[in-house]
Parts: C-alpha cells; structure tokens; sequence
C-alpha cells in the first residue's frame, strides 16, 4: 500500500475561552481525536455544521495554530515536531483557500502582489520570473492579467476574488490544498464556475484535495472520499456514493433528510433533527451525538463508539449503525 | 443592504449605451460628486493657504520685524495702513507675529507629533502583533509614560534645560509617544488576526515582512488621520505652556504665546486674542476635516 | 392580481445615488401576495430582492428614491409618512433578517426585548408584556420559556436566537411575514427546522409569508409561488408546483441555469458543473435590452435591443424572454460549459 500524502492522527485541539465576565469559561474541545488520511490525487471531503470543529481542523492540520496533540504527518513528515523555517518548508506543497474571499486579501494590495506574495516568501525566481508566473497562474484561474492584476480586491467581484485566492493558493506548485467553505459565500451561478475550477486544477496539476464545507450536496460533488464530523468527532468516513445512498450513522441521515430538494412540497415531509447541537465545553459522555439520537441507547453514554469498518472502506462510529439494507429505518423511528 | 453587493455595481464592460437615468435627478449627482471633493479640498486649501502666508510669505516679501517695533507705532488698531492687523503695546506689527509665531506653531506640531508617531509605532506596533510577554513589557514603558502629567514635566524640562523650541519638542513628546503607542497597539491587535493576515503568514511571509508590508499600510489610514488631529492639539497645548510661562523664551512668539500675552489686555484690545485665536481655531478645524476626508478616501481603498 | 389580495406591488422602483452614480435596483417590479400564501423572491445578491422587500416595509436610508405602488390590504405603503408606517410595521406586517446574532441587542435579556416590541404596540402593563412574552416564546418552540425569558442573546445557539428575532415579528400577529435569507445563516438542519416553524406559525395564525432567498431548493420545498429576480427585475414567476413539478415548466434560461448550478447528490463526483459564463450586470448602467442576454446561450439581436416584458403566457405562469427553453422539459442543458 502506498504511503498516504496527508495523515492525521488523534488530532485534538482545544481552547481556553473567557465567558462574558472575562472570567474563567472552561475549554472548547474543537477536535477531540481526528484520524484520517488523504491519498495523493484523492479529494477528502469533510461535511459539519456549525460548531463541527471543521474549520479548527482545517487550521490544525495547516498548523495554525498547531494541534494540542495527534500527529499530522504530510509527505512522510510530521508537521507537529518542525517550527520556523522547517515548518514553512514542509507546509510549501500544502495551501489553502478560506471562506471569505475579501477578508483573505490584504485589501491594500494589487492582485499582482498578492499572487506573487508566496513566490516572493519562498524566493522563487527573480523579479521577471515571478511577473511572469502571475500572469501564468491569472490565466489558469480564469483571470485576464492584464485586466485584473493591477487592481485592488475590492475592485473585485466575490467570484473573482476567491479566483485570486485560488491563483496564490496554488502558486508554489503544492500537491495538497486545504478549501474551507472555499464556495459557500458565493451566489449559486458563480460557485459552480469556481467548482468547476477546482476540478480543472486538481486534473491539470493532479491536486489533492480536503474540503470542508457544511453542504453534504455540494462536498459529494467534488470528494471522492467523504467524513462527516459532529461536535469535534468523525461519525461516519466512506466514499461518497456509499456515504449518501446507505448512510450508516444515524447524523448523516439526519444531514440528508435536511436538504431541501427542488420537488414541490418535499420540505414538509423530511424528518428534521430535535434539539440543538450540545456545548463543545461540555461535550456529552460516550457518543457525543446520543443526546439528539433516536437510536440512543444506554450503552453509548457509557462507551464512546470506535472508528469500524463496514466492509468497503466505510467506517462508522456508531454503536448501532443503520442497516444497510433499508436506508429509511430512521425516518420511522424519528417521528 | 442600502448599497447592492460588489457583484453587481463594478465595472461596466463595453456594450450598448446605458438607459438613462429614471429616478435620480443629475442635479443630485452631481451634488454629491461636488460635497465629496469639497470636504477634502476645502480644509487642505485652508491648510497650504495657511502654510504658504507663515513659511514662503515672509521669503517672498518684506514684512516688519515680529520681536522690535518703535513705541511710536504702538496700539495700532486693526486696518491700519502698513500694519494691517494692527500692533501691539510696543509697536509690534501683529501680522508679522502670527506669520513668525505660525512658523513656530507649525514647526513644534509637526515635530511632536512625528516624533510621537515615529517612536509610538516603534513600541506600539510590536507589542500589538507580538502580544504575550513582549506586550507587557512595552505596554509598561507606554504606561509610565503616560503617567507623567505631561505639564509637569514640561516645567521640570524648561527649568532645568532652559526655555526654548527644542526643549519644548521633547517635553510635549513625553506625551504624544504613549498616545501613538497606544493607538497604534489598539490597531494593530484589530488587524493582527485577520483572516488575510493568516493568509499570509500560510503564504510563507514572516515577522519584520509582515508588519511593513500587511501591519503598517493597513493601520496607517487611522493614524495618519489622528496624526493631523495631534498637530492641531499640539498647538494648543504648546500655547498652555506658553501661557504659564515656561514655553518659547520671549520675544520669539507663537500663536499660543500670542493668545496668553494678549489676555493681560483683552478687555481693553481684544483684538490680541481674537487674531490669533481665529488663525488657530482655521487650522485646527482644517487639519481635523482634513483628517476625516483623508480616512474616509483611505478607507474605501 | 386578484382583489382580495392581501399586499400588492406595482412597478415598484428603486434606485441610489451612490458614490456619483445612480444605482438601479429595482426596475419596474409587480406581484401580489394574497392571504395565507407562501411567496418565495429568488435571485442572486444585487438582483433586487432585498431591497424591494425593505422598500415595501419603508426600511430603506434617505439616499434610496423609491417610486411606484405598494398597496397593503388597500393601504398604499410608498411615501406614507414615517409615523403611519410605523403603525403598519408591526401590527400588519413583520421582518425577519438573516443575521440573528445583529438583531438582537446583545445588552437586553431576549424576553424583555419581546415584551418591548408587545408594549411598542400595544398598550398593556408590564407583566402583561412579560406574560405574553413568554407565550410567544413558547409559540415559536422555545424549550423552557419562562428560564429562556432572562437570558442574554449570546448564550443561545444561531437557531435558538433567529426563534428570538421571529418572536419580536410575531409579537403583533402580523398579517405579513417577510423572511430575508432567515436561514441562511444557520446549519442545513437548523434551517429546516426554522421553516417547519415558519410553515406551522403561517398556518396557526394564517399569515403571509414572503421569503427571500438565494436558494431554488428552499423555494421548492417550501413555497406555493415563487418570483425569480434578475437585475432588479421578476424574469419570471409561477405556482411552485408548474415551476418544479415533474413535467416542470421552467422557461427562463436564468431559472434553469439557477437549477442546474445546485450541487445535486444524483451527480457523479467530479463531473463538471453546467455553468453559465459572467456575471450579473452593472446597476449602474443597465443596459437596454434583456439584462441576461450577454450570458444567455439562446440571446439574439433583439434580446439586446428591447428588453421583453413580463406577460402571463400560460395560465398562472408568468415569464419576460423572446426565446424560451421548450415546455415541460427540465433536464439539463448545460449551456456553456467553463
């Protein structure tokens, strides 16, 4: 078996928070033990919601900030063990693209600087050399340099900004980029055009990708693996198809029942999930989704369910996973 | 939502002439195309006006001296001919003054405030981006600083160096440096964790590259327009301390020091107050709607 | 349309002067909204949608010029002095915004800023406030009302807050509800229970609910009629039932390529997306024929020289294209691939 390009082991990060009186709040465990690999030319999808720890992840595996424990292992080495120059050399070939494709740009810069800012950190190339590998990297996004690399971010629309981000992203070559919500404050009609350019990047440059976003639609699209996250854990990882025909974890069911479709009416129908998702400060004993669970039973505030195998690659933590037979049972027990 | 999103109000591609306007009258338009340059000319226009009567006036033509008059011409009132702005108890032509002493004003504002900026940001900066240990070692420096009751130590300054427009830079340092100290560690700490700041650190920048090139340009807006506010307080302080006393030696005169001399007499001739007071009180504003206009251009970039 | 309609819009303009230019967000826009009905406004942001929304509820700065009629149970809404308008907010009709957590005074405990709302509009005593405060919470599926009443807004969840934000709608039984992107802040299953329980409240109190969104699915799911903006003007307008019913009828090539972008789980992974070139055009100088013709595969010469106008074409479906898709045909088409 080949060596995986990214590996994460029981990575758990945690944070001190302060409540409103600025006294003492208690600790957000954000990612409580995440394990999974990303092979080369493969994407990972991650589906979460709000409060998931998905974000923190992502920010855990670029190592900022660094995990509180686990390993994250990216091309045979570990990222947790190198600082300063080490670190900035190993993380070369893993880059990322956020949310918000405004606040990612100094909004003082021209797009010129902004995409060459990481050739220029790196020290690639002289001067003429970095011109001309913008002007390259515009062109591959989508973007006519001579057009738009002597502007200002906010002479940008939303879909042209997260364009240049993309352009810096993958300026230096990497072979793994990390998307956070990379498309989701996009209108509809422009993130399918920038999707569009994350298949075209990952089959021109033979990409990996993780891809973390809250729409299960929208990651099935572009993951060929994908890994539900709740509440700091994953529940369920598989290939995409397995994952959203024969759901195994009662919350991935629930994520799909939620997702409105374009037949009339069909939003009456669907099974909603009760309750609110539970503090990350004091996160439910065993299976921390039991509280919303209509599967819960004693067992699972007892024992956290283990990571298992189901046969394909599609592994749940769930003491009792649906069957894959009957893709429904849950929609009866819920109501 | 009062302005539509960027996606729709950029630019135009080239294609067939627009509608014409429906709703909007170009009267209105044109109206707030005019205001928005008004409010930055105007107060600049006041501004080199000003700069221009006090620094290239008296190269260009011969003014009466500011510090010696004849008796003979005392209490001019205003109007006068040759001493328009009148003269004072000794013969002292008033214009000249407030060309001279604005020399002065300007001079000691400008200075107080770059070197406040210029040390200010020195400590400020670092103890915002770095935070942690470094920050309370530089928030204490700014701390103690600003603990001297700055007219205090002005006093102690003058006293024991002797009066003059040197000493009198430093004493009002000690307190504009806390104040860009502060102000720039307050804006420093609201950049500082920006999603485009993390950008850039994941980008490979680092350390010193960073603050020049993300930190600096993203602050300067704020404090280049409270700078502009400082040259104005600065000038009123200066004449705080002239009023005690303590300020620029005579006969050498500023505006401030020509506002406290006047205040012997100004039941009698008020019109030693109000010159100068008036020329203070245009360049105060200036500077201040100056300031406001600029951060409002700059913050749109 | 008809007259027992409950609000209705007519050519409804609005535009702004802005940094030296005029903005035209909303160009000639009609529609009706008749008692108990679902209305979803879709586009994309700067189609208009949003702000003929606020304009209707007089919610716009000074710089807006707002023109045209708005007509609520016969009332006209547009240029009705602040103090009258006022009077209709609230009592006959509410707004829900997206962003709960800016809604909410963050220094207020929720219950009292529900009772402020009941007392703004109704002359009652304090605890009768408080009282019908919390009824209102438990109208809007609060867990525990009465221990929610004294809490702060940021110790509730994003779900749990725009219930808050609903509340303060409902406090004076409007008649119309206006929904701006009131999910789209919140988690997929999160916003489906917020619409379960805007669904229900709709019945309970047989309001009308206008919901604005960017989403074709949330309208399909939950509407009865929905209207389709593009450049401050509705490029269509059907039954939700005609528009995405299984032989859908969706004749705006605007409409269809809105369809087709929505990642669909059918989908294979990776494949590409049908996507349609460009951007939406600049309000700031519209041009003269159909706003969509320099994105438009099937756009001729006439589509830039006059622009269509909305017409009903078939009964109840109402659409503004010299060239539409053929009926009954919803598949995709895949237009202009990147």
């Amino acid at each position: 078996m080949t060596e995986p390009l990214l590996s994460a082991r029981d990575v758990v990060q945690e944070f001190a928070v302060r409540d409103s009186g600025g006294s003492w709040g208690g600790v957000v465990q954000a990612v409580s033990g995440v394990t999974f690999d990303v092979m080369a030319g493969e994407t990972l999808g991650i589906v979460g919601e709000t409060g998931s720890g998905k974000s923190t992840l992502a920010r855990s595996l670029l190592q900022a900030p660094r995990p509180k424990s686990g390993t994250v292992t990216f091309r045979g080495t570990d990222l947790t063990r190198l600082r300063g120059r080490k670190l900035l050399r190993a993380r070369r070939h893993m880059q990322f693209v956020f949310q918000d494709p405004f606040g990612s740009l100094d909004p003082r810069w021209r797009v010129r600087s902004i995409v060459s800012e990481p050739l220029l950190a790196y020290g690639d190339g002289s001067a003429g050399h970095r011109q001309a590998r913008v002007d390259e990297l515009l062109d591959l996004v989508g973007l006519d340099p001579a057009r738009y690399a002597g502007r200002h971010p906010r002479e940008l629309s939303g879909g042209q900004a997260q364009r240049v981000a993309i352009a810096r992203a993958v300026a230096l070559n990497p072979s793994l980029l990390i998307c956070d919500e990379a498309v989701s404050s996009l209108d509809v009609l422009i993130q399918a055009q920038v999707l569009n350019l994350f298949e075209k990047l990952r089959s021109e440059l033979g990409l990996s990708y993780v891809f973390i976003a809250h729409d299960l639609a929208l990651v099935k699209q572009v993951s060929d693996r994908v890994a539900v996250m709740y509440l700091g854990r994953l529940c369920e990882t598989g290939p995409g198809e397995a994952v959203y025909k024969t759901p195994l974890h009662p919350y991935t069911r629930a994520l799909l029942d939620s997702i409105p479709a374009t037949d009339p009416g069909a939003g009456r129908a669907t099974t909603t999930l009760r309750g609110e998702p539970p503090s990350p400060i004091s996160p439910p004993s065993g299976c921390r989704f039991r509280t919303r669970c209509p599967r819960a039973a004693d067992l699972c505030a007892e024992q956290t369910p283990q990571m298992r195998d189901l046969g394909g690659g599609h592994t749940v933590a769930c003491h009792f996973p649906l069957e894959k037979k009957e893709p429904s049972a849950l929609k009866e027990t819920a109501v | 939502m009062a302005v539509p999103t960027p996606d729709a109000v950029l630019l135009t591609p080239g294609g067939p002439p627009a509608l014409p306007s429906l709703l909007v009258s170009d009267r209105r338009i044109r109206a707030q195309r005019f205001w928005r340059g008004a409010r930055l000319w105007i107060p600049l226009g006041f501004l080199i006006l000003m700069l221009f009567m006090c620094f290239v006036l008296p190269r260009v033509v011969t003014l009466p001296s500011p510090t010696n008059g004849t008796i003979l011409d005392g209490n001019d009132a205003l109007f006068t001919p040759g001493h328009w702005l009148g003269t004072n108890n000794v013969g002292v032509d008033t214009f000249s003054q407030i060309v001279y002493g604005g020399q002065v004003s300007f001079e000691i504002g400008a200075a107080v405030t770059a070197i406040g900026m210029i040390i200010g940001c020195a400590i400020g900066i670092p103890a915002g981006y770095l935070g942690g240990w470094a920050d309370s070692l530089l928030s204490r420096i700014l701390d103690v600083l600003l603990a001297f009751p700055a007219l205090v130590l002005a006093l102690a300054i003058a006293e024991g160096l002797g009066p003059s427009e040197v000493h009198e830079i430093w004493a009002l340092s000690v307190f504009s440096i806390p104040t860009f100290g502060r102000l720039a560690r307050a804006s420093t700490l609201a950049v500082r964790d920006l999603p485009f700041m993390t950008a850039a650190r994941l980008s490979g920048t680092r350390g010193w590259r960073i603050i020049v090139r993300h930190v600096i340009p993203n602050i300067a807006p704020g404090l280049v327009s409270f700078s502009l506010l400082g040259v104005g307080l600065t000038i009123i302080l200066e004449g705080a301390l002239d009023y005690l006393g303590w300020g620029i030696p005579l006969p050498e005169a500023s505006w401030g020091q020509m506002i406290a001399s006047g205040q012997n007499i100004m039941s009698a001739q008020p019109q030693y107050v109000l010159v100068p007071s008036l020329f203070l009180l245009v360049t105060v504003v200036a500077l201040n709607m100056f300031g406001d206009a600029l951060r409002e251009r700059w913050g749109e970039a | 349309m008809s007259e027992e309609a409950l609000l209705e819009v007519t050519d409804l303009r609005v535009a702004f002067a802005a940094g030296g230019q005029e903005i035209s967000a909303v160009n000639g826009v009609s529609f009706s909204v008749r008692p108990g009905e679902t209305l979803a406004v879709i586009g994309e942001s700067g189609s208009g949608k949003t702000v003929s929304c606020r304009a209707i509820m007089g919610l716009l700065p000074s710089t807006a010029i707002v023109k045209g009629s708005a007509r609520l149970r016969g009332t006209e809404l547009i240029g009705l002095p602040e103090p009258e308008l006022r009077r209709h907010r609230g009592a006959q009709m509410a707004m829900v915004f997206q962003d709960p957590a800016r809604s909410l005074n963050p220094t207020m405990r929720i219950g009292q800023q529900i009772a402020e709302a009941v007392r703004t509009h109704r002359d009652v005593s304090k605890a009768e406030a408080r009282a019908e405060a919390i009824e209102l919470l438990r109208l809007v599926r609060m867990p525990l009302p009465e221990r929610r009443f004294g809490e702060y807004p940021h110790q509730l969840s994003g779900g749990m807050r725009q219930r808050v934000v609903i509340a303060i709608a409902l406090a004076c039984k409007p008649k119309l509800l206006i929904a701006d992107e009131a999910t789209t802040a919140l988690d997929v299953t999160t916003q489906a229970q917020i619409m379960e329980l805007l669904l229900d409240l709709q019945d309970e109190l047989d309001m009308a609910l206008v919901m604005i969104s960017h989403d074709l699915g949330l309208a399909a799911s939950y509407a009865s009629e929905v209207v389709v903006m593009y450049a401050g003007k509705i490029v269509e307008q059907a039954p939700a039932g005609q528009l995405f019913g299984a032989r859908g009828a969706v004749r705006m090539r605007y409409t269809r390529a809105l369809l087709d972008a929505i990642p669909d789980m059918e989908r294979a992974a990776h494949t590409p997306l049908p996507v349609v070139a460009g951007r939406p055009p600049d309000l700031a100088a519209l041009p003269p024929g159909c706003a969509f013709a320099d994105r438009c595969a099937a756009a001729e010469d006439d589509c830039r020289e006059t622009a269509p106008d909305l017409a009903e074409h078939v009964p109840g479906h109402r659409w503004a294209c010299w060239h539409p898709c053929a009926a009954g045909d919803n598949s995709e088409n895949g237009d202009i691939p990147s």
